[in-house]
């Protein structure tokens, strides 16, 4: 049995695509209220795990709980209504207005047609995620940072605990990544527990609380506390020469070893 | 105009059409004057003693002409409201009802009635095109899953196999035979009969309320199943709830009236291009409006040549360059 603050438990969690390994023996635990990053080359096994520990892909061998409840034994939507998941692409074909699109986040509370009190809920979260400007528009034509956002309030309207993130940032300019990170922030200080996959360690290291690395599907977990930017970790994940400078109580990351990149002009 | 009037008007538009379609006929017999007056009596109850010229009136309308506007309505409604379905489903805007093999399967169950009259035409047109969908549907099952593309491809192999076997039969038989299919595969609404609607009411009515009670779910579906399972539906189940009312609201209709090309693709087109595509309001207008379009269509090819035209080739005809003349003016939204 985890510990009554545990969001989200993993132990001795396998998975294989086929013959391949793509999982190998993870352990993890998320605290509630905290902000998980999850770190590591492409094709290291981060979608993967973020998609065995939502649900999606049945988990081969190991075991997962949700606020201590066997990840098994929860029917979909109960599940749906303690953890919401943003995958990595959604390009609806139909021209839906941003206001529908929020309301579908409802369905695991609704028996067949959503109601006032669903309306509701969707109208709370675009305004939580600083989109009611946009609820009549159409989903199609919105910007890539706008339809992200949308997508985030789809989740809040769900009303989960936890939300487990795949690359949320992807596709989205400087400005929009920092939006979006700090609306991430607010919603982990007001309780939620949130899981990401970011591709950028700076944004990650700014932003988190408990970082996961990934390499070929072997997993080490380190806290802030314990500056995974110091020493040889970010060298090794990511087979690279990583260079680290420090910012405030925190660092930034330079790719290459040396500063041979800035002189070249 | 804005989209909830515009969505008012689409649900009481079947009340005047049905009317006016009853006036409508090529007849010499019978002017409208008189039909509307038939109609008036009925309406106040009235039941007397009637003189041959009324009888007459009253034989045309109640065995001729009212099952065909009855049977017209339900098979558009049937053919929009389940193409909407269908569309929605594959997230597709581009597939209808008989993507997945219906109208093949079905064409072929009915030559094989009119060619070998081992069984009836209706029941067999409907189970055939029963039998295509069904195997579309679980050569696509791989380990429980139904994956889109494969579901796409599954039913263009199936409907080319029924499509095969059809030239197969019209092949073999004798030329009467042949011109019966052909005229069958054009659509046939001509022949309509109280036993058909009494045949095709009941089915319809019932698996367009199943798709009626799934309208919220087809606009959770249309984003994705990741999304879908993300929010705590199964999509498997989902689809096969929208699949299995669809395909007999389809089915029903292509076992009375024959295989009407674009009807069940252009109708949900223009209910959205006019109202938008939230799937809580394009069913219900699909069925008023996709009704409505197929009786006008009907009336058309009813009035305008003085034989009737196979209405299938009018639905095209006429649908057509209103559904341009929508694709101009509203664009359709999805340009990428």
């Amino acid at each position: 049995m985890g510990n009554m603050n545990d969001a989200l438990r993993v132990e001795r969690l396998s998975f294989r695509y086929g013959k391949r390994l793509v999982l190998d023996d993870i352990h993890l635990v998320m605290r509630e209220g905290t902000f998980t990053v999850l770190l590591g080359k492409n094709g290291s096994g981060k979608s993967t795990l973020l998609r065995v520990m939502a649900g999606l892909a049945q988990c081969g061998s190991g075991k997962i709980e949700l606020l201590g409840k066997d990840l098994r034994s929860l029917s979909a939507s109960s599940r749906a209504r303690i953890l919401g998941f943003l995958p990595q692409q959604h390009r609806p074909v139909f021209p839906f207005s941003v206001e529908d699109v929020v309301l579908t986040g409802r369905a695991c509370h609704v028996t067949l047609i959503p109601g006032k009190k669903d309306r509701e809920k969707a109208f709370e979260a675009m305004d939580r995620v600083g989109i009611m400007h946009l609820a009549g528009r159409s989903f199609t034509e919105l910007s890539g940072g706008e339809q992200q956002m949308v997508m985030i309030a789809r989740v809040l309207a769900q009303e989960p605990r936890i939300i487990l993130l795949d690359e949320p940032t992807a596709h989205l300019d400087f400005v929009n990544q920092a939006r979006l990170l700090d609306l991430i922030r607010e919603l982990v200080d007001s309780g939620l527990t949130v899981a990401a996959v970011l591709h950028d360690p700076n944004l990650a290291f700014l932003y988190g609380d408990e970082f996961v690395f990934l390499k070929n599907g072997r997993l080490q977990s380190v806290s802030s506390s314990q500056k995974p930017w110091d020493g040889s970790l970010l060298n090794a994940v990511y087979d690279m020469d990583v260079h680290t400078v420090p910012y405030g109580k925190r660092a930034l990351v330079i790719p290459g070893g040396d500063k041979k990149s800035v002189d070249h002009s | 105009m804005k989209r909830p009037a515009i969505r008012w008007i689409l649900y009481g538009l079947p009340v005047p059409v049905l009317v006016l379609s009853l006036l409508v006929g090529p007849s010499d017999v019978m002017s409208p004057g008189q039909a509307v007056l038939w109609m008036a009596r009925r309406l106040a109850g009235f039941s007397g003693q009637a003189d041959a010229k009324e009888a007459l009136v009253s034989a045309i309308l109640w065995n001729v002409r009212l099952p065909r506007v009855l049977l017209t309505f339900l098979v558009g409604g049937a053919l929009a409201a389940s193409g909407n379905s269908i569309q929605a489903l594959f997230r597709n805007p581009l597939v209808c009802p008989y993507l997945l093999g219906l109208s093949s399967g079905g064409a072929f169950g009915a030559a094989l009635a009119l060619t070998t009259s081992w069984i009836p035409l209706q029941p067999s047109a409907f189970l055939f095109g029963l039998l295509a969908v069904t195997s579309s549907y679980l050569l696509a099952r791989v380990r429980g899953r139904i994956a889109t593309v494969s579901l796409i491809l599954s039913g263009v192999i199936v409907s080319g196999i029924f499509t095969s076997l059809l030239t197969i039969l019209q092949f073999l038989t004798d030329p009467f035979k042949l011109q019966t299919i052909v005229h069958w595969t054009m659509g046939n609404l001509h022949n309509a009969t109280w036993e058909k609607v009494r045949s095709a009411a009941p089915l319809i009515l019932a698996s367009t309320a199943c798709l009626f009670l799934m309208r919220w779910r087809m606009n959770v579906l249309a984003l994705g199943d990741e999304e879908m399972r993300a929010v705590g539906l199964n999509p498997e189940r989902e689809k096969l709830l929208l699949i299995l009312p669809a395909t007999l609201a389809a089915s029903a209709s292509v076992a009375v009236a024959g295989v009407i090309g674009l009807a069940g693709l252009m109708v949900p087109h223009m209910v959205r291009m006019m109202i938008g595509p939230d799937n809580t309001h394009t069913l219900p207008a699909c069925f008023a409006f996709g009704g409505s379009f197929l009786l006008l269509v009907d009336n058309l090819s009813r009035t305008t040549a003085s034989f009737e035209l196979p209405v299938g080739v009018f639905t095209t005809l006429a649908g057509g360059p209103f559904f341009i003349f929508l694709l101009k003016r509203a664009g359709i939204g999805w340009e990428t």
